[in-house]
């Protein structure tokens, strides 16, 4: 029990790190809040043409669409393949993976660690601020139950953890392949598509929302929001929470593999 | 013309270096054109439930889309010079450029070539070409001619973008991200008709920020819907001119730039 403790005080020092690096750039920081406003505008825009073109009752209303996208600018930055690249992800390709082998912590709960902090810096730093402002210019449904508030958080906290454990996966390939930018970009355009990140899924034709309810991307985006938006509920709520931790613990198992198969291959390149 | 063939000699040799890493650059071209397969597929999406947005068709957003993302992508792959130019400042490299006989636009311009954007080129010309076939636009000498000036004056607004990004380097060292909500953020934008967007918001990105200038209203002419757009049709028949007035103020505003570098170098 004791040494539990201690290794979790060591990755809670990890990702404090992790955070305090990240706030060295505040400048930096407004800028991206002013690009994400700029995105959300346009994405305003673009819904509220469409809908006046035709207003007939769609499966989202457009005040929901616009909450949609609020909380897409919100979280999008918690998730690594959308947000900034952090340190640990070239870590395979430039070598300095070595350095982290010869520290005593587990490489994956040390990538974990890095993320949450670099994901609870984004929350606050641009999230919050972005979810605040938005209250002001646009019209944000909020959820009236508490039960709906606390489903969406920690639906929330397991879509964060799956992009973690899907990047993970992804970038342990390098093990294999040296350069990751080709399988990265095709993953990246495959998850931007299916977690619903563009277009809502209940927006899409049935035969294609049907593929995505079969795929794990779902509950990076369309999931926890879709439970903030009071369209999933009940009953359903738990299924969809629970579809969420069974791919978060098969892409856990996967890195896993791929990581102790790829250290027990290593090279490391450069130096 | 010294310079033409010296530009030439030098992106034959960053093309061969990129060609090295041959898979690589296969798999990159693959994930680039995929990237923006779905961009364009999610727009199909939308129309396939909502039908039209403000009176334009799929194909005729389709139209613009293909213009913008073909000038941005070609943007890309000759301006790339500017776009990764703070790596310059921040090693301390523009000190040799200085050094050199020859202008410091034109070395930064050439000193990269970024082929894997073909991806991207060809993804954005492929949707171009079927939206072209699903209108019926009346070609003529004109319109080809308008719509090449179109293209190349759009490219010389995005390249225009990526110097104005570069030169904030010479005050900034780190390259302001700002810079982005025009490049990235133009091409978002610019898949959609102007007229959805409120009057501020037009009018900065015609006046100020010339993106309309590129794109929508050559599309307005080449798709003969000036008449209801109540856009003023001199205008649009001076407006691709824009890009290369923009890019020619963005030399300008380099140039003055150049004269407050201070090295940072080792």
């Amino acid at each position: 029990m004791r040494s539990l403790c201690f290794a979790f005080q060591v990755y809670l020092a990890f990702a404090k790190k992790s955070f305090q690096r990240r706030m060295q750039y505040r400048v930096a920081n407004l800028a991206g809040l002013t690009t994400n406003f700029f995105f959300l505008l346009v994405h305003i825009f673009v819904y509220t043409a469409f809908y006046a073109a035709r207003p007939a009752p769609q499966p989202l209303s457009l005040d929901e669409i616009i909450t949609y996208f609020v909380l897409c600018q919100v979280s999008f930055m918690l998730m690594p393949f959308w947000g900034t690249r952090s340190e640990v992800t070239s870590a395979i390709k430039d070598g300095s993976v070595a350095l982290q082998l010869t520290k005593p912590v587990d490489f994956q709960a040390y990538w974990f660690a890095d993320e949450c902090g670099r994901a609870l810096y984004y929350l606050l730093m641009r999230g919050l601020p972005t979810f605040l402002i938005s209250l002001l210019f646009f019209k944000v449904t909020i959820p009236q139950q508490p039960t709906v508030f606390m489903a969406f958080t920690v639906s929330m906290i397991l879509a964060v953890f799956m992009s973690n454990a899907i990047t993970i996966t992804i970038f342990s390939s390098g093990f294999w392949t040296l350069d990751t930018t080709g399988i990265s970009g095709m993953s990246y355009s495959i998850i931007t598509l299916f977690s619903g990140m563009l277009v809502p899924i209940a927006l899409w034709p049935e035969w294609l929302a049907h593929i995505a309810r079969w795929l794990p991307f779902e509950g990076l985006i369309d999931i926890p929001f879709s439970i903030y938006l009071g369209k999933i509920t009940g009953i359903a709520v738990w299924i969809a929470i629970g579809k969420q931790m069974v791919w978060n613990l098969f892409f856990i198992g996967l890195g896993r593999l791929f990581l102790t198969r790829g250290f027990s291959r290593l090279v490391i390149q450069g130096g | 013309m010294h310079h033409l063939s010296l530009y030439f000699h030098f992106v034959k040799l960053r093309i061969r270096s990129q060609m090295e890493y041959r898979l690589s650059f296969i798999f990159d071209v693959c994930a680039q054109a995929s990237i923006s397969v779905i961009d364009f597929f999610m727009i199909a999406l939308l129309f396939n439930r909502f039908k039209e947005l403000a009176g334009w068709s799929l194909w005729e957003v389709g139209f613009l889309y293909g213009m913008i993302g073909i000038c941005f992508a070609v943007a890309e792959m000759v301006g790339r010079g500017f776009d990764v130019f703070q790596r310059n400042i921040v090693r301390g490299d523009f000190d040799t450029v200085l050094i050199r006989p020859l202008g410091t636009f034109f070395q930064v311009f050439a000193h990269e070539f970024l082929l894997r954007r073909l991806g991207r080129i060809v993804q954005a010309l492929v949707v171009f070409l079927i939206a072209n076939s699903q209108l019926t636009v009346a070609w003529s000498l004109t319109k080809v001619g308008y719509l090449f000036i179109s293209l190349v004056g759009g490219t010389c607004f995005f390249v225009g973008l990526f110097v104005i990004g570069a030169t904030s380097c010479f005050w900034t060292v780190q390259s302001i991200e700002i810079i982005n909500i025009f490049t990235n953020g133009g091409v978002f934008m610019g898949s959609y008709p102007f007229s959805i967007y409120r009057w501020w918001f037009r009018h900065f990105f015609t006046f100020i920020v010339p993106l309309a200038c590129v794109n929508y209203f050559p599309s307005l002419f080449l798709l003969e819907k000036i008449g209801a757009s109540g856009v003023s049709a001199i205008g649009v028949h001076l407006a691709p001119f824009a890009g290369f007035l923009f890019l020619g103020i963005t030399v300008l505003f380099w140039r003055w730039g150049v004269l407050h570098y201070q090295s940072t170098g080792f």
